[in-house]
């Protein structure tokens, strides 16, 4: 399995750093703002996570990509199927790599910014709820971006790689975008990432290498 | 540990409407070497990936290493070593890359095996898998595919692309896989001299359906070609059965029967021929009358 991801990780490289540096970002950004800026600097720190959310999302969207369809038109697992390998693990260590990522981008400016609301900010348990909220969603998205990833580029078509992603990631980032950071939105992403993880299963598990 | 480590049962597989296999049934014994021959577009290749999982069967059912094939567990995988067709490895990879990832997927690797198999082929470990020739490629593949110490060696087209030489240098190595003892090798080729020189059991597919199945002695013993003179005009039917092909030309006739025996000599005797001389056949022979549209299906042993 550790092969599995290591091979994850290399062959995807870029993809993989790409998000993790921009939550590296976001907490450097999120420092400045709490130590230099001196008006409205809770907005400031929260628009702008709410700008890069976007931009990681569609970094998220584009590892699953990467991944699956570089796997489609190079015929990795086609090679590595036929290792002391099954299906399911070659999956498995995919989607670990991709929440992996998820995680590492988002958790960290997470912390990193309830930690300076805690620190300059007043004691008011409103801001604290509302980050971990912000960001419950923002992995939720995530993931699911990621899954849209991984869903539609298992294809040898440029145009529905493209087309495809777009679409639905459209859909993900719209369904934030109107109704906000409720628990209902967690749900719903939720259900989301859990219906496109087993059609990818079954896809990948069942379809010709 | 079953004593078949291939069982295929009824194959059938449709290709968008088309049947490539048609009720495919074999089994290949332990330790032996069975040479899968078929002309292109014949099956061979669908039926070798069935057999690995990495295509699924519309219908029928194969067993390799005692588990089904779509439910291959990763312990029997790394029981199989693989060569494919066009050796379809990671273009992108350097040569080591794509070496320390087979050897971290695999349950065992000899690697005084392995060492021995890249001395003799020389491969750049440097240089990227898509920069090295065909021949070079194949032979990682099978260094690949032989330094899990295989139990089960699945062989598609091989020499596909390999020069003389290393031709040569595949067929020792698989004679030197074929000592280990119990090793067991599925071999397709389309190079009939090889096939001929290692493999015990032969399997013909045509069109989708095995038409011989049977050890290569039984093979060369049960079809015979017979060139046949008569004293008048050649009679348009012999009343023998399983003719694979038949050529009539004046007094004379060339016959090629699957399952010659006395009771088919007797049958053809009635007609008084001049004379009757056996024309021998090599494998390539015999595979090129098995494979003709219009030739009959050799019988498997049961049905002899």
């Amino acid at each position: 399995m550790l092969t599995l991801i290591d091979r994850e990780i290399r062959d995807n490289s870029l993809c993989v750093a790409l998000p993790c540096l921009i939550g590296i970002g976001i907490i450097g950004f999120a420092i400045f703002v709490a130590f230099y800026a001196t008006m409205g600097s809770s907005e400031i720190l929260l628009a702008s996570s709410g700008i890069l959310m976007p931009v990681l999302l569609v970094g998220f969207c584009g590892l699953g990509a990467s991944q699956m369809y570089s796997d489609r038109a190079n015929r990795i697992s086609s090679l590595l199927a036929t290792q002391g390998v099954t299906r399911s693990r070659i999956l498995a260590a995919r989607v670990l790599v991709g929440v992996g990522t998820v995680l590492a981008s988002l958790v960290p400016p997470a912390v990193t910014i309830l930690i300076l609301l805690w620190a300059f900010l007043p004691p008011l348990s409103f801001y604290g709820r509302m980050v971990v909220e912000i960001f419950t969603v923002a992995i939720l998205a995530g993931v699911a971006g990621y899954c849209v990833g991984l869903l539609v580029s298992w294809t040898t078509s440029k145009a529905w790689l493209v087309m495809g992603n777009l679409l639905l990631l459209s859909l993900v980032t719209s369904l934030v975008w109107i109704k906000g950071f409720g628990p209902d939105v967690m749900a719903i992403l939720l259900l989301f990432i859990v219906a496109m993880l087993w059609h990818i299963w079954h896809t990948f598990t069942s379809a010709s290498l | 540990m079953t004593d078949n480590p291939i069982v295929v049962e009824n194959l059938v597989k449709y290709y968008e409407g088309r049947c490539v296999l048609d009720g495919v049934s074999f089994a290949v014994p332990r330790g032996c070497i069975y040479g899968l021959l078929g002309r292109n577009g014949s099956g061979k290749t669908t039926m070798i990936r069935i057999l690995l999982g990495l295509e699924p069967p519309t219908r029928g059912r194969t067993v390799v290493l005692g588990q089904d094939s779509t439910q291959l567990s990763a312990k029997t995988h790394g029981r199989i070593g693989y060569v494919a067709e066009g050796h379809h490895l990671i273009q992108s990879y350097k040569v080591r890359r794509l070496i320390g990832l087979c050897k971290g997927l695999s349950l065992q690797w000899n690697d005084e095996f392995f060492g021995h198999l890249m001395e003799t082929f020389r491969l750049p470990l440097d240089r990227k898998v898509k920069d090295l020739s065909a021949g070079m490629r194949a032979q990682l593949n099978l260094a690949l595919a032989m330094a899990i110490d295989p139990e089960l060696l699945i062989l598609d087209d091989p020499t596909l692309g390999l020069d003389t030489v290393a031709r040569r240098q595949f067929l020792e190595l698989a004679i030197d896989v074929i000592q280990r003892q119990g090793r067991t090798i599925l071999f397709s080729s389309h190079i009939l001299a090889d096939v001929e020189r290692i493999a015990d059991r032969i399997g013909v597919l045509v069109a989708g359906k095995l038409v011989v199945d049977c050890t290569l002695e039984e093979l060369k013993s049960r079809v015979k070609k017979i060139r046949v003179i008569f004293p008048d005009q050649a009679p348009n039917d012999l009343y023998i059965t399983e003719i694979v092909n038949q050529q009539k030309q004046g007094r004379e006739m060339v016959l090629t029967v699957a399952n010659w025996n006395p009771q088919k000599q007797a049958i053809l005797e009635t007609f008084r021929p001049e004379s009757c001389t056996e024309i021998p056949m090599t494998l390539e022979d015999i595979f090129i009358e098995c494979t003709r549209p219009a030739s009959a299906v050799v019988p498997q042993e049961s049905e002899v």
